[in-house]
């Protein structure tokens, strides 16, 4: 079992009050509750704090806490020999060999002690009798723009806890396959029914949450089920106007820019972008920019000046207009 | 080792969960789902229905406010008072997305681009 220091990750004092605990929880809990907060990794430390209140909030838990003895954060422990006796009457680890204990999870190991179970929702079940549903999962997915636009299937590595026949959690490797419907977005929320943990006593099984991360594309942005791609055209090319080929997540396409096309302008490709559940598709947007050659040879010079010399166009007429208002 | 395969479902607008469900998904009481929608957290499809019916994406937001309500120790009304702010900082986040993606406002208004092929 890997010690976590409940009291360091709360940073307060061994001694500290139930108020002070309550304190130093609550503006943690601003920093890093994944629903308020923007901090990196804000729900892992939140999961950290939010354990560590659990335990040091509840004085029965936090007792049996402190007699674990100090260690590293990380490092490998097991309770003292008499710990069980003293804290686990009544429970399950009671009557365990030291050895069973490698397996178990701090926190599974002081919410064992009341003799609760972690409930839907990640909730407690706080002790009572009979059937208790199985507790949801949740997972980040990252996958690429084009899994989104395709759709995919991908394998999630979970370690969860499983209940042996004394109703002592233990962290087993679980493996899910999930097929990921085709369009989903940034940030979307997906649930797979009945992959969450199981439940006792003939309840059902949890349900696993996703939560869906695309991954930045090289070539494209994302707005909902919309995309956007830069366009760079050369100035002879926007002002002819041409046709070139656009890379889509579905293949290249041929796209006719038309005459006089300008910079900032958006050619819309309707139904290109992500696939919407039960409705059209986004759309793609090509963003037209211009760019001009930062070398150029002594013909091209040449055309140039002569381009210069016979064009009444001036693109900064507005400027007069806007001095003589 | 043989691995089924589970189907995701979106939670979105485009699929719909009966009131009992959402209590079940959400882990909120009756009684806290009931002041969400009362509060206007939470809107039924057609709230003078005799049952609620909500689209499925309300399953985000009930298991958000459930979790709010906990780790925070709030009722259902300061939920929702959070949940709004939440919710506005999100559309916010969502528009700067969409102007950083080149959806809106830049250049002149989007002309139809001819495909061939």
């Amino acid at each position: 079992m890997k010690y976590k220091d409940y009291y360091k990750i709360l940073g307060v004092a061994h001694d500290a009050s139930a108020d002070d605990i309550k304190k130093a929880y609550r503006k943690l809990a601003r920093k890093y509750h994944p629903d308020v907060s923007k901090e990196k990794n804000a729900e892992e430390n939140f999961k950290e704090v939010s354990e560590a209140y659990e335990t040091l909030r509840d004085p029965e838990k936090r007792a049996a806490f402190d007699q674990l003895g100090s260690h590293a954060a990380g490092q490998e422990f097991r309770p003292p020999p008499d710990w069980s006796q003293h804290f686990a009457s009544g429970s399950p680890f009671e009557t365990m060999g030291q050895s069973a204990f490698d397996d178990i999870d701090l926190a599974d190991l002081l919410a064992g002690l009341t003799g609760r179970a972690r409930g839907r929702s990640g909730g407690r079940a706080g002790g009572r009798e009979g059937p208790i549903p199985g507790p949801d999962y949740e997972a980040m997915v990252r996958i690429t723009l084009e899994q989104a636009f395709h759709g995919t299937e991908i394998e999630l590595d979970l370690s969860v806890p499983e209940y042996d026949e004394r109703g002592v959690a233990h962290r087993v490797p679980h493996r899910i396959k999930v097929r990921i419907p085709k369009g989903v977005i940034d940030g979307q929320k997906l649930r797979v029914p009945g992959k969450g943990g199981k439940g006792m006593q003939g309840a059902p099984p949890g349900d696993l949450y996703l939560d869906i991360q695309v991954q930045p594309h090289p070539l494209f942005r994302t707005s909902g089920q919309d995309l956007y791609v830069d366009l760079p055209l050369a100035p002879w090319e926007a002002v002819l106007g041409t046709s070139v080929e656009l890379p889509t997540l579905a293949g290249a396409v041929s796209l006719k820019v038309p005459a006089g096309t300008r910079a900032g302008q958006q050619l819309r490709l309707a139904g290109r972008g992500l696939s919407r559940p039960g409705g059209k598709s986004g759309d793609l947007f090509a963003i037209v920019s211009i760019v001009v050659p930062t070398v150029v040879n002594e013909r091209e010079r040449s055309l140039y000046r002569e381009l210069s010399e016979s064009s009444n166009f001036d693109p900064r007429a507005h400027f007069k207009l806007g001095a003589a208002a | 080792m043989n691995i089924d395969t589970a189907e995701a479902l979106s939670l979105d607008e485009n699929s719909e969960v009966s009131f009992s469900q959402l209590l079940v998904l959400s882990g909120l009481s009756d009684n806290d789902l009931r002041e969400l929608v009362d509060h206007g957290a939470l809107t039924p499809i057609d709230p003078n229905a005799s049952s609620w019916m909500f689209t499925s994406y309300c399953v985000v937001v009930a298991r958000k406010a459930s979790r709010l309500s906990r780790d925070f120790e709030l009722d259902a009304h300061a939920v929702s008072i959070l949940l709004g702010f939440v919710e506005k900082i999100e559309a916010l986040e969502s528009e700067l997305h969409a102007l950083r993606a080149g959806a809106l406002g830049h250049g002149p208004a989007a002309a139809s681009g001819t495909v061939s092929r």
